[in-house]
């Protein structure tokens, strides 16, 4: 058999195919009852608050899931011609900027100026095992720099902020707390006082904290303020505690994807997020801390896990540095 | 001819649509002229070298370790043979996060040995299950009449043994290979993220970047290295074939005195290797806040803490399944189909260079990196001609297409070592193509196709990659509700996350124990 009956069979199948499912696609639905929202994979939509929001506009809600922040982000820029969905929720702000440049939001009306909403936001911080300091009758540390005395040595797992967002909120909270004079020295320091690198949350928290589940073998782990709230023992205390210091929020935001098909419908979306329900199960849901003024926090989260006093970071501009920031940390740390 | 060709549609439709024209479509947009640049990268340039070489080592261990190991678990019998057999199997349905839980033992070893190690953890079962295929039908009078004239078991195994099982020693590297360069998330995480291979510097540069120019050019060549690895194999293999066949069921020899070689082996490797990490997984999965308890098993008729799943983890099991059962048809049907049309003798020089060709062209998938082809389906299926992406079948037609290589890997090496004979004498009777493959063929090599058959269901039932990018909602399967509920903290997610496993690994050492019970059985009714 030659190779070009392949070819021509492989063509011919494609176009068989292709005009096949044409038919069924031109059946699909286009009502404007609809509404595709894409968020980032840890994005929870309760059944009870979907069949609230249709109960009140009457439309059905698809969520559908496209990775991480940065590879949602990705994937919205790269389909931006033929959007995935009508309204996306999760974009952060360290991607916000870039997707702002790319053009993948609905500027038009109230969204002119601004077509980001702020839903909700987390504070990555130092979390570390208040059992295991107890037992050594070490004090915990309480800022940044103490991580790299001695008495601390070899107790620390961080993310790889090139393959975490949280490692690329704490790199930026180093740019924001030592200054671009003096953040690669804090690295090379924490480097020689031997700090673990892992190369996503779920490996450090789970696999190398011993606070967690996993117990691990290192006390100190990069987490969020509200970690502590889901470590809490029979004793009725929290195993584990955040450091308050060089904690770096991160805003998630709701916007309307430019080419939308259902743009009234994803705008009411974006309200109801804001509404008094949505924002109460923010917590519960996706162990964030709701934005909307006098929505009270879960009671674990209210004695355990209060958001960071005081956040730093936030003046920085990632999207602009991020590329230069890596790489620098890349050389202090890559050992290939 | 014409009904040969006619043959071949069914498959490369197949691949084409689902696999080849994404490629090109995503490729297409990472195209310009900056390619060769990237390859002037150091970054770069590491990160193939350290493809190439892990892989090698990975590759070349899981060889010299899996023999013994086949040798025992194929060639002779002993208690708990078909356990073992299936165990080994396990691995290879565990996601990457559960791996490094799984090695918590060990990582405290520098992270390049933990990624061989974690590579020879799954990749083992290949070597031992590909080899052991060929090894358990192979005439034994040779290796006794070299074992009665004195010749001891490593001089019997260099001398008689290996010459004729290396097309499959060299398939099953082949396949190994190529699993570990294109092996992404045991790098990453046990890489710490600092360890770059070809793969995660194409993630990196299309997730974190929206690099594509960079990704396109690091994905041509890991394709290129794909079909590297095919040509070496190829060229090895070319020539070799035509072991003499006989039915697996005669009585095989017990395990004696002379093997305590291979028993150390593969005893460290199966205790020490892939059972204490298992074991680890599975007591975990038994612990509930530091005590011995079912609780974690209770709670998966649960969405999770705060109904943090879309659906409970009893009806991601039954996604699973059903996946797997859709998956395992498709990929053991086309890829017998493509094994049987490759194994035919080819008469001309074209028709040989086509029929390499062709093999090429069903493995390639199996190189070519996930994130790639990922992106390639969202600007292909996303809405367009085709929108494949929100059908739930799309997820069972990607694990197709994983598994359609390795099925054809294992099928058609088993194929050609039939030989001609039998089919040559069945044609002078008369027989036809089709009574021939009914008759003759598919009976003798029934263990194989049992086992392709496993492989194909574990491989679906673990697929990790396609599940999460297209699998939302009510359709999420095991391995994406596994990735959820890790991705929170608290101790109820966690202890659920590990009974998840516990099941996965139970549903693997089911099915692959169910598959070779029956694959032998029917073997052994064979007069």
């Amino acid at each position: 058999m030659q190779i070009k009956h392949i070819i021509t069979m492989t063509v011919a199948g494609l176009i068989a195919a292709t005009s096949l499912t044409g038919c069924s696609a031109a059946t699909g639905p286009t009502s404007t009852n609809e509404l595709t929202i894409v968020t980032h994979d840890s994005a929870v939509f309760t059944e009870e608050l979907l069949a609230e929001f249709k109960a009140e506009t009457g439309i059905t809600v698809t969520q559908v899931k496209a990775g991480d922040a940065g590879e949602m982000t990705n994937k919205l820029v790269l389909t931006k011609d033929a959007p995935i969905g009508d309204l996306v929720y999760g974009i952060d702000n360290t991607f916000a900027p870039a997707a702002i440049e790319a053009e993948i939001f609905d500027t038009t009306g109230d969204y002119a100026e601004n077509p980001l909403r702020e839903i909700d936001y987390a504070d990555v911080c130092l979390n570390y095992d208040k059992a295991w300091f107890a037992d050594q009758g070490l004090t915990p540390p309480t800022k940044l720099a103490d991580l790299t005395k001695p008495e601390y040595k070899g107790l620390t797992v961080l993310t790889n902020p090139s393959t975490s967002s949280p490692g690329l909120a704490f790199l930026t909270a180093t740019v924001a707390t030592f200054g671009e004079a003096g953040w690669e020295q804090y690295w090379s320091d924490l480097q020689a006082n031997k700090v673990k690198i892992a190369s996503g949350w779920e490996d450090a928290y789970f696999t190398d904290f011993s606070g967690s589940s996993g117990q691990g073998a290192y006390p100190i782990v990069l987490s969020y303020s509200s970690s502590p709230a889901f470590e809490i023992r029979d004793n009725g205390q929290s195993q584990t505690a955040s450091i308050m210091d060089g904690c770096f929020r991160q805003w998630e935001y709701a916007a309307v994807l430019k080419g939308a098909k259902n743009v009234v419908g994803a705008q009411k979306f974006i309200d109801f997020m804001l509404g008094q329900s949505f924002q109460t199960a923010l917590p519960d849901s996706m162990y964030v801390y709701p934005v909307t003024e006098g929505i009270a926090l879960p009671e674990a989260w209210a004695q355990f896990a209060p958001a960071a006093t005081n956040t730093v970071g936030g003046d920085l501009n990632i999207a602009a540095n991020r590329m230069g920031w890596l790489v620098k940390w890349s050389a202090i740390f890559g050992n290939n | 001819m014409i009904k040969r060709s006619a043959l071949w549609a069914a498959p490369l439709l197949f691949v084409g649509v689902l696999f080849y024209w994404p490629l090109t479509n995503i490729l297409q947009t990472g195209f310009t002229s900056e390619w060769i640049e990237t390859f002037s990268e150091p970054s770069s340039l590491r990160a193939i070298w350290f493809t190439v070489w892990q892989a090698l080592v990975s590759t070349l261990l899981c060889l010299v370790l899996g023999i013994p190991g086949a040798y025992l678990l194929y060639r002779k019998s002993f208690p708990g043979q078909k356990f073992i057999r299936a165990l080994v199997t396990v691995p290879l349905v565990l996601p990457t996060i559960v791996v490094a839980i799984a090695f918590t033992s060990f990582r405290d070893l520098p992270a390049i040995w933990l990624i061989i190690l974690a590579h020879i953890f799954i990749n083992y079962s290949i070597t031992v299950r590909t080899l052991g295929g060929v090894w358990a039908t192979m005439d034994v009078e040779t290796e006794e009449a070299a074992a009665i004239a004195g010749a001891g078991r490593l001089r019997t195994l260099w001398s008689i043994s290996l010459p004729q099982l290396k097309p499959a020693l060299v398939s099953a590297g082949a396949l190994t290979f190529l699993f570990c360069a294109s092996s992404y998330g045991i790098v990453l995480v046990l890489g710490g993220g600092l360890v770059q291979s070809i793969e995660t510097e194409i993630s990196i540069a299309a997730l974190q970047y929206l690099d594509l120019p960079k990704a396109s050019a690091l994905a041509i060549f890991q394709t290129l290295l794909t079909a590297m690895a095919f040509i070496v194999s190829d060229r090895i293999t070319k020539g070799t074939v035509g072991i003499e066949q006989v039915d697996e069921g005669g009585n095989k020899p017990r395990v004696d005195k002379r093997d305590w070689l291979a028993v150390v082996v593969t005893g460290a490797i199966i205790v020490g290797l892939i059972g204490w990490p298992i074991a680890q997984v599975i007591s975990k999965s038994f612990s509930f806040d530091g005590v011995l308890s079912m609780q974690n098993f209770e709670n998966l008729s649960t969405r999770g803490e705060r109904d943090l799943l879309n659906i409970t983890v009893l009806n991601a099991a039954v996604n699973s399944l059903r996946n797997a059962a859709i998956a395992t048809v498709i990929s053991v049907a086309l890829g017998t189909l493509v094994a049987y049309l490759l194994s035919r003798p080819a008469l001309t020089k074209i028709a040989k260079l086509s029929n390499r060709t062709l093999d090429a062209l069903f493995l390639l998938p199996m190189g070519v990196s996930s994130v790639v082809l990922g992106f390639g389906y969202l600007v292909t299926f996303g809405g367009g001609p085709l929108p494949l992406r929100s059908s739930w079948l799309v997820v069972p037609l990607v694990q197709a297409l994983m598994a359609l290589p390795l099925v054809i890997r294992l099928v058609y090496p088993a194929l050609l070592s039939i030989g001609s004979e039998h089919r040559e004498a069945a044609e002078t009777e008369g027989a036809s193509a089709g009574q021939i493959w009914w008759q003759i063929e598919a009976p003798m090599i029934r263990g194989v196709l049992a086992t392709a058959t496993g492989y194909a269901a574990v491989v679906s039932i673990g697929e990790f990659g396609a599940a999460s990018l297209l699998a939302y909602g009510n359709q999420a399967t095991l391995p994406t509700i596994l990735y959820s509920l890790i991705s929170r903290p608290g101790a109820v997610n966690y202890g659920m996350a590990m009974a998840v496993c516990a099941i996965l690994i139970a549903l693997t050492l089911l099915l692959v124990f169910l598959v070779s019970v029956r694959g032998s059985n029917q073997t052994q009714r064979q007069p």
